[in-house]
C-alpha cells in the first residue's frame, strides 16, 4: 500500500513540473512516459473501484439471498399453518366432548389435507419394497438373508420422498442378501 | 482468467473443497447439494464406484467393499482387498484417497465450469513425511498437481487472516466427527511453525451422539421394559434424533426428543418422548470434554506456553459449536476465541486462500479495505441517515437525495457522522458544512444530492449539490479511518447494547417528524381550500390539529402521537375527498394539484427531511 501511495505523488510532481515553466526541457519521450504513468494510475483506480464494487455487490447478493431464503421459508411455513390449526381444533374438540370417532375422522381429514399439500408442493414418495436397492434413493439400515433376490428391498422402515427429481430424503430400508449357501459365501 | 487452485480439506470422516472467488474463499457444493462430502468409498456389484453420501448409504448392504476412514491408514503399507467377480483387487490408501479427491475435483469442475488441475491439500499437523508424501501421491493419482501440503491448523489460521498481523501464538482446537487435535502454532512474517501438537484419533461428535443414544435406550427400557438395541429401524431413528438434539442444544437450553411409534409390544404401539436439558447433555459428555481439556493443558506444557502467551484461539470441527466446549476453552484461555467462520469449512477455506496466493490471485490490488463503521448524515430530529454502511469495501461512492424541512429554507447543514447508533448525538462527528443560497421554495421541494466518496486511501469526500441551481459545497475528511481497532470495537459494542433504546428514540423522532409533516400539510390544505370547507368540519379539524400540536410540544410518546395523528388524518382525508369532489367539477388543473399533494403526504410520511430516492 505504501508503495502505491507514493506513486501518485511522484507523478503529480512530474505533472506539475511539466505544466509549469520547464515544459521546453521535457523530451517527447518523457512526456509520453508521464502520460502513460497517468494512464496507468487511472486504470489502477478504475480497477480498484470495480473490485470494490464487486465486493460490495457480493455482500449485497449475500444479504439478498438470506432475505429471500427467509421469505421462502416464511411462505412455506404459512402454507402448513392451516394443518396445525386443524390439528389444534381436533384436540380442542376431543377435550370438550370426548367424541373419539369424530376425532379419528377429523385426523383422517387433516391427513388427507396434508397429503394434498405435499402433492401440491411436488412431493412424491419413493418406491421401495420389491425394488432393487439404489443408494441414490435408498439408505440401507439392515441387510438380511431372505428368499428374495440379492439386493432387493424387503422392508421399508421410513418412507423416502422426491421433490421434482431431487431426493428430499432417501427411504430407510432393509435389503435382502439373498440365500447364502451354508459352506461358502460366494460361488 | 488465471488458473484456479482449489483448497481441499481431506478429512477422516468428511471432506470439503473450496476455491478463492473474487478474493474470498467459497465452499463448493457437491452434486448431492451438500457442502461437505463423507470420506467413504464403495465398490458395488455392478462394478460401479461410489464416493461420498451414496457410498455411505449402501455401506450396510456392502460392508466388505465399503471403505471409511482411510485417512487413518495413510502412509502405511496397509492395503484394502476388494473381491470383485471372483478376483481380488488390492487398493492402497493413496488410491482410495485419490477416489475421494477425484470426486471433489469433479464437483469443483462442475461448479467452476472448467478443468481443475491444481490443488492445495491439508493434513493433520502430526502427519509425518511418509503420510504427507502419501497425500501428495493421492493427489497425483486423482489428476491433481498438489501445489502444497499444508497443516490443518495452519489452514484454519489462514482463513481467519491471522498471517497478516504481527508475530503471534495461536492455539487451534479441532474437534471433528471422529478425531480430536490440538496444535499450537507460532507465526511471524507469514510463516507458520507448529511448535506442539497432540490429540486423540478416536474422539469426536459421533461419541457424543452415542452417549445420547445410550441414555435414550436406557430410559426407554426403564419405562417400557423394551430394549430398542435389537431394533435396527428404531436405532436409526434414535441416531438421527440424538444428533438433532445435540445440535439443538447448541442454541437452546432444552430440547424434547419425540419419537412416536418407536416400537410396539403385545399391549400396542410405544412412543418415546424425552426432555433433554443442556446441563444434562453436558454432564453426559463431561468425561470426554475433560480429556480434551487435559490434552490442551499437556500441549501447552509441551510448547512451554502459558495461557497469557496464546494470542488467538481458532475453533475447527462441528463439535466446537457445543457451548460447553467453548466455555471450557475460555476457562483455559479467556477472551481470544475465533469462531465466526463455519468450523466445518474453515480448513478448506484456508486451503483455498493458500491456493489463491499460489495462483497469484491474492495480490495488493485485490486486498481492499472496508469502512469499519457506518458513515451517515444527520437529518431532522437528530436521527442519522446512513449513506455508506459499515463493512462496505472501498473505494466506493454513494448518493442520496434529501430535501428541506422548512418553507423558504435558504441553506442546509450537512453534518457528517460515523458510527452505528441511530441518534446523531451518539455518533462521532466527522465534520459539518453548509450549502447556502437555496432559492425560496416550500419545504420538501428542493432536491439536494449528497454524495459520499471514499477513495483508495480511505479519505472521505462529501459533496452536497442543489439540483435546481447546480450550487454545490463539499468537505474532505481525512481522519475517518483513524480510529484504531479497539475504538471501532468499542463503538460497535456500544451500538449493540443501545440498539433497543436507540430504535425507540429513532421511532419517537420519526413519529414526531410525521406528526409535524401532517400538521403542516393539513394546515396548508385548510388555508388553500378556504371557504370550501364547512365551518363545522373546519372546527373539528382545528381541534384535532391543536391536539397533535399539544402532544408535539409536550414530548408525548410515539404511541400517543400516532393515535392523535390517526384521528387527524381520518378527518384530513375526508377534507381531501371533499375538496376533490368540488374541484372535480371545477376543472382539472386544481384537481391534479390536489392529487399531487396527497401523493406527497404519503411519500414524505417517514421523515420530514426525507430522501426521495436512492441514486446509487
Amino acid at each position: 500500500m505504501t508503495n502505491r501511495k507514493k506513486q501518485p505523488e511522484g507523478v503529480d510532481k512530474k505533472g506539475k513540473a511539466n505544466s509549469s515553466e520547464k515544459t521546453e526541457t521535457s523530451t517527447p519521450q518523457e512526456q509520453l512516459l508521464a502520460n502513460k504513468d497517468e494512464e496507468i494510475l487511472s486504470y489502477i483506480e478504475r480497477l480498484k473501484r470495480l473490485q470494490a464494487e464487486f465486493e460490495n455487490y457480493k455482500k449485497r447478493i449475500q444479504r439478498d439471498i438470506t432475505t429471500i431464503s427467509e421469505q421462502v421459508s416464511d411462505q412455506l411455513i404459512a402454507d402448513f399453518l392451516p394443518l396445525f390449526d386443524n390439528l389444534r381444533r381436533a384436540f380442542d374438540s376431543l377435550d370438550e366432548n370426548n367424541a373419539t370417532q369424530s376425532f379419528i375422522d377429523g385426523i383422517r381429514g387433516i391427513f388427507s389435507q396434508f397429503d394434498q399439500l405435499l402433492k401440491q408442493k411436488g412431493v412424491a414418495p419413493i418406491m421401495a419394497v420389491g425394488k432393487a436397492f439404489d443408494p441414490v434413493r435408498h439408505e440401507a439400515l439392515l441387510s438380511t438373508e431372505s428368499k428374495e433376490e440379492k439386493n432387493t428391498i424387503i422392508e421399508e422402515f421410513e418412507r423416502g420422498y422426491f421433490r421434482s427429481d431431487r431426493v428430499l430424503r432417501p427411504s430407510k430400508v432393509k435389503v435382502s442378501k439373498g440365500m447364502i449357501p451354508p459352506e461358502e459365501e460366494k460361488p | 482468467m488465471r488458473e484456479k487452485i482449489i483448497g481441499i480439506d481431506l478429512g477422516t470422516t468428511n471432506s470439503c473443497v473450496a476455491v478463492l472467488e473474487g478474493g474470498a474463499p467459497e465452499v463448493i457444493t457437491n452434486t448431492e447439494g451438500e457442502r461437505t462430502t463423507p470420506s467413504v468409498i464403495a465398490f458395488t456389484d455392478s462394478n460401479e464406484r461410489l464416493v461420498g453420501r451414496l457410498a455411505k448409504r449402501q455401506a450396510i448392504t456392502n460392508p466388505k467393499r465399503t471403505i471409511a476412514s482411510i485417512k487413518r491408514q495413510m502412509g502405511t503399507d496397509h492395503s484394502v482387498k476388494i473381491e470383485r467377480d471372483g478376483k481380488v483387487e488390492q487398493y492402497t490408501p493413496e488410491q482410495l484417497s485419490a477416489m475421494i479427491l477425484q470426486k471433489l475435483k469433479k464437483d469443483a469442475e462442475n461448479h467452476l465450469g472448467g478443468k481443475i488441475k491444481k490443488a492445495v491439500i491439508t493434513v493433520p499437523a502430526y502427519f509425518n513425511d511418509s503420510q504427507r508424501q502419501a497425500t501428495k501421491d493421492a493427489g497425483k493419482i486423482a489428476g491433481l498437481e498438489v501445489m502444497r501440503i499444508i497443516n490443518e491448523p495452519t489452514a484454519a489460521s489462514l482463513a481467519y487472516g491471522l498471517d497478516k498481523s504481527k508475530e503471534q501464538t495461536i492455539l487451534v482446537y479441532d474437534l471433528g466427527g471422529g478425531t480430536f487435535d490440538v496444535s499450537i502454532l507460532e507465526i511471524g512474517d507469514g510463516v507458520f511453525e507448529v511448535i506442539a501438537t497432540d490429540g486423540d484419533t478416536h474422539l469426536g461428535g459421533d461419541d457424543f451422539d452415542q452417549r445420547i443414544i445410550d441414555w435414550l435406550v436406557d430410559e426407554f427400557r426403564k419405562d417400557s421394559g423394551i430394549d430398542l438395541r435389537k431394533d435396527a429401524s428404531a436405532m436409526q431413528r434414535l441416531k438421527d434424533a440424538a444428533e438433532a438434539a445435540k445440535m439443538e442444544l447448541s442454541s437452546r437450553k432444552e430440547t424434547t426428543i419425540h419419537l412416536p411409534y418407536i416400537t410396539a409390544d403385545a399391549s400396542g404401539p410405544k412412543h418415546l418422548e424425552k426432555k433433554l436439558t443442556r446441563a444434562r447433555f453436558e454432564h453426559m459428555i463431561d468425561d470426554m470434554l475433560q480429556r480434551t481439556s487435559s490434552t490442551v493443558e499437556a500441549t501447552m506444557r509441551e510448547a512451554k506456553k502459558s495461557a497469557k502467551d496464546i494470542d488467538q484461539v481458532v475453533l475447527v470441527g462441528g463439535s466446537t459449536r457445543i457451548p460447553k466446549v467453548q466455555e471450557m476453552i475460555a476457562s483455559h484461555i479467556p477472551g481470544k476465541i475465533n469462531q465466526e467462520i463455519n468450523p466445518d469449512e474453515v480448513v478448506a477455506q484456508g486451503a483455498a486462500i493458500q491456493g489463491g496466493v499460489l495462483a497469484g490471485e491474492v495480490d495488493e490490488i485485490v486486498l481492499l479495505d472496508v469502512t469499519p463503521l457506518t458513515l451517515s448524515i444527520e437529518t431532522l430530529g437528530g436521527v442519522v441517515t446512513p449513506l455508506i454502511e459499515r463493512n462496505t469495501t472501498i473505494p466506493t461512492e454513494k448518493s442520496k437525495t434529501f430535501t428541506t424541512a422548512g418553507d423558504n429554507q435558504s441553506s442546509v447543514e450537512i453534518h457528517v457522522l460515523q458510527g452505528e447508533r441511530k441518534m446523531a448525538a451518539d455518533n462521532k462527528s466527522l465534520g459539518k458544512f453548509q450549502l447556502v443560497g437555496l432559492p425560496p421554495a416550500p419545504r420538501g421541494i428542493p432536491q439536494i444530492d449528497v454524495t459520499f466518496n471514499i477513495d483508495t486511501d480511505g479519505i472521505l469526500h462529501v459533496t452536497a449539490k442543489d439540483k435546481a441551481t447546480g450550487k454545490s459545497s463539499s468537505i474532505t475528511i481525512k481522519e475517518s479511518s483513524h480510529l484504531d481497532e479497539s475504538e471501532i470495537e468499542a463503538m460497535r459494542r456500544e451500538a449493540e447494547t443501545h440498539a433497543e433504546e436507540d430504535s425507540k428514540k429513532a421511532k419517537d423522532v420519526e413519529a414526531r417528524n410525521q406528526a409535524d409533516q401532517l400538521v403542516y400539510s393539513v394546515e396548508k390544505s385548510l388555508s388553500e381550500l378556504g371557504e370550501k370547507v364547512s365551518q363545522e368540519e373546519r372546527g373539528k379539524i382545528e381541534d384535532q390539529l391543536r391536539s397533535v400540536k399539544d402532544k408535539l410540544s409536550q414530548d408525548a410518546s410515539a404511541d400517543e402521537l400516532r393515535q392523535a395523528m390517526e384521528e387527524l388524518s381520518k378527518h384530513a382525508q375526508r377534507l381531501a375527498e371533499q375538496a376533490y369532489k368540488q374541484t372535480a367539477t371545477e376543472g382539472s388543473e386544481t384537481s391534479s394539484d390536489q392529487e399531487q399533494k396527497t401523493d406527497k403526504e404519503e411519500n414524505d410520511g417517514d421523515y420530514v427531511d426525507a430522501e426521495y430516492e436512492e441514486d446509487n
